[in-house]
C-alpha cells in the first residue's frame, strides 16, 4: 500500500509538534494544592527556563510534602518521599 | 684192646659216626648259619651305610633348608624394608593429600560462611532500611497536617538552589 507523501509529511509534522509540546509541558505534583504565591515563586524565580504557561498541577498525597516537577522525560524531585528514597539509596550504598 | 674194654669196631663205628655227624653238621647247619650270620652282618653294614648316607643327606638337606631360610629371611627383610618405605611414602602422600583436601574444604567453608554472612548482613540491612524508612514515612504522614506540609513545601521551594539532579525517564 502506498501512502500519500503529503499525508505522511503532515502526520510527521503533527507528531513532531505533539512531541515538542509534550516535551515542554510542565507537570507539578504536590501533596496539597499550591497557593498562587508558591506558583508565582516557582515560575518567577526558580525555574525561569521552563514554559509555565501550560503547566499542569496535580495532587499526590503519597509524596508527603514538597513538589515534583516533570518536564517531558525529566523529573525534578523536591518531595519528602524523594528525599527518603535518596536517603535509602545512600544507606544501601554505605557498606 | 679188648682187655682194656675198648671195642675196636664200636670205636670205629663211633668215629665214623662222629665224622659223618661232623660233615653233616658242617654242611647242613654250620654253613647255612654262617651264611646267615654273614648275610646279617652284611645287611647290618648296608643299613649302617644307608643310615650314614641318610644322615649326611639329612644334614645336607637341613643345611640347604637353613641356607634357604636365611636367603628367604634376607629377601623378606629387603622386601619388608622396601614395602615399609613404600608404605611410608604412600602415608606421606595420603597425609599431604588429606591436608590439601582439608584445607580446600576449610577454604570453601570459609568462603561459604563469608558469603552467607554477607547475604545475612545485606538482608538485615535491607530490612532495617525498609523498616526505618517505613517508620519515618508513616510518622511524617501522621504527624504532618496540611499547614505543616505547606510549610515544608514552601521551605523546600525557598531553599532550592537549582542544584538538584534531574532524573531522565
Amino acid at each position: 500500500m502506498k501512502i500519500n507523501p503529503k499525508l505522511k509529511q503532515d502526520l510527521k509534522s503533527f507528531l513532531l509538534e505533539r512531541i515538542q509540546k509534550e516535551q515542554n509541558r510542565v507537570i507539578v505534583i504536590s501533596a496539597d494544592n499550591l497557593s498562587s504565591e508558591e506558583k508565582k515563586v516557582l515560575s518567577g524565580k526558580k525555574f525561569t527556563d521552563l514554559n509555565w504557561n501550560q503547566a499542569v498541577y496535580q495532587i499526590d498525597k503519597s509524596i508527603i510534602a514538597g513538589i515534583i516537577i516533570k518536564v517531558g522525560s525529566k523529573i525534578i524531585d523536591l518531595s519528602l518521599m524523594g528525599s527518603l528514597s535518596k536517603l535509602s539509596n545512600t544507606l544501601y550504598e554505605i557498606d | 684192646m679188648e682187655n682194656l674194654g675198648i671195642d675196636g669196631k664200636l670205636l670205629l663205628a663211633q668215629m665214623i659216626n662222629f665224622v659223618l655227624f661232623f660233615i653233616l653238621v658242617k654242611k647242613f647247619v654250620v654253613k647255612p648259619f654262617t651264611g646267615f650270620l654273614n648275610q646279617e652282618r652284611k645287611n647290618e653294614d648296608d643299613k649302617s651305610k644307608l643310615l650314614e648316607k641318610l644322615k649326611k643327606s639329612e644334614e645336607a638337606s637341613m643345611d640347604a633348608e637353613r641356607k634357604m631360610k636365611e636367603k628367604m629371611k634376607k629377601e623378606f627383610d629387603v622386601l619388608f624394608a622396601e614395602a615399609k618405605k613404600e608404605a611410608q611414602n604412600i602415608r606421606t602422600d595420603l597425609i599431604k593429600q588429606a591436608e590439601a583436601d582439608a584445607q580446600d574444604i576449610k577454604n570453601k567453608n570459609k568462603k561459604m560462611l563469608e558469603e552467607e554472612k554477607n547475604l545475612l548482613y545485606r538482608e538485615v540491612k535491607d530490612k532495617i532500611i525498609k523498616t526505618s524508612l517505613m517508620i519515618v514515612e508513616n510518622t511524617l504522614k501522621e504527624s504532618l497536617d496540611e499547614s505543616s506540609r505547606k510549610k515544608v513545601t514552601e521551605t523546600i521551594i525557598k531553599n532550592y538552589r537549582g542544584r538538584l539532579k534531574i532524573y531522565e525517564n
